[in-house]
């Protein structure tokens, strides 16, 4: 047992790894106890701390970095999978849109454009139903009507995307302009005078990709059969 | 009434387009940084584990959480103080969670300096003394355990601990001598089981 006056001083050399200090140095060349406490001490604190040492620095296993990269992968890839579609979504719609712009008919005058009044097309709602078109627009001196049916295109009348959820503010509209035919007028008459070769197309997105049908262009339908106009 | 209708989607792609491109310069600098953090979090892990299975899970996932807030924790001290705090968060509720493998490492307490164990009752006296050291460990408060472990690993000064951990450096020594004290008092006791040669 070592000195009791000299016990904690003993400790505190030791854990630090400094050598004693001059008064413990002197005491422990008189007394054999406390230098043995001394080394005991210290083998316990290097036993300690060779363990931290051998614990904090094992060697790392080489597959971990290559598994985090693997893991990594896992997760950055689905959410790289749906832009892909989308980009590629946006692109057709685009490219669609595009020839949609060129092909409609030209030769029509602004102002004969809003005597006419437009004359939408909304996006099919099932290729099968081409077989009736749905007037939708209630008046009988209409502006405008609007075709449910975009398969069966078969005049000079501008066509507008309509997505489905927008197709009923589209038909109040209609119905509004039937009723107010110089509101039409007025609405026409403001728009910019734009050139056809000026018009600039900006890539779209939508979820679904649909092929617009044009005049005199063949079309696919979601089933995939081909139709010719 | 064209544009209006679709124009919307298009500023969506654009921004998510702009997205993708930040994730992946982050993604880049990520990878970069894992040959550096990768062991970092391994050791954590590993110091309080002591099984080379278990830590590297534990170092897999807080690699991973680290990717998820990569984007605030860039800065390379923030990012290694964090991981660090993560590695261990984890690595202790995995052993708390009882989930632990059971087969821990082999023996490495054996002090350095000293001659490896020579017989079956010396490789038990060093095993007893490892399983008293451990539970010495888990009930040392955590803020000492982890300056502790950081201190042993090798590449990082104290300075370097007390930047990463977000510490005063006087407060990152005075806890190393602590813990050690702490530490000392507990195996006090049961240092007969590692007699000196
Ligand atoms: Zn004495």
């Amino acid at each position: 047992m070592p000195c009791k006056h000299y016990k904690e001083a003993l400790i505190e050399a030791a854990a630090s790894g400094a050598a004693p200090s001059g008064e413990l140095r002197l005491h422990f060349g008189e007394c054999a106890s406390c230098r043995e406490a001394f080394a005991q001490e210290q083998f316990l604190f290097s036993a300690i701390d060779s363990d931290r040492h051998a614990a904090a620095n094992a060697e790392v296993p080489a597959s971990l970095v290559p598994r985090v990269r693997a893991r990594l992968e896992e997760t950055i890839a689905p959410r790289l999978g749906w832009m892909q579609p989308l980009v590629l979504a946006s692109a057709c719609v685009a490219l669609a849109f595009a020839v949609f712009l060129m092909a409609r008919p030209h030769h029509a005058a602004p102002e004969e454009v809003a005597k006419q009044g437009p004359v939408m097309v909304p996006a099919p709602t099932a290729p099968k139903t081409n077989a009736n078109p749905e007037k939708i627009s209630p008046s009988g001196s209409q502006i405008g009507a609007l075709r449910v049916n975009h398969f069966q295109v078969a005049s000079s009348n501008r066509e507008v995307l309509v997505p489905p959820d927008e197709r009923e503010g589209l038909a109040h509209l209609v119905a509004t302009l039937n009723e107010r035919r110089d509101f039409a007028v007025a609405l026409r008459a403001q728009r910019p005078e734009k050139k056809d070769g000026l018009v600039t197309v900006d890539p779209l997105q939508i979820s679904d990709i649909e092929i617009k049908p044009l005049e005199g262009t063949e079309t696919e339908t979601s089933d995939g059969a081909g139709e010719t106009h | 009434m064209q544009e209006l209708v679709l124009s919307q989607p298009v500023s969506t792609v654009r921004s998510e387009l702009v997205r993708e491109a930040a994730r992946a310069d982050a993604q880049r600098e990520f990878e970069e940084r894992l040959a550096e953090c990768g062991p970092l979090a391994y050791r954590v892990a590993r110091s309080v584990l002591r099984n080379t299975a278990d830590a590297e899970d534990v170092a897999q996932e807080a690699l991973l959480r680290a990717y998820k807030g990569f984007e605030r924790l860039r800065d390379r001290t923030h990012f290694r103080g964090w991981l660090v705090r993560i590695s261990f968060r984890l690595a202790l509720d995995k052993l708390r969670s009882g989930k632990r493998r059971e087969q821990r490492d082999t023996l490495w307490s054996q002090p350095a300096h000293l001659p490896p164990p020579l017989t079956a009752e010396d490789v038990v006296a060093s095993n007893q003394f490892q399983n008293h050291l451990e539970r010495a460990l888990d009930g040392l408060p955590e803020k000492f355990r982890l300056v502790l472990l950081l201190s042993a690993m090798e590449g990082y000064t104290v300075e370097e601990i007390a930047a990463m951990i977000g510490v005063p450096l006087g407060t990152v020594k005075s806890r190393i001598f602590l813990a050690r004290k702490k530490l000392a008092e507990k195996l006090r006791c049961h240092a007969n089981t590692i007699k000196r040669r």
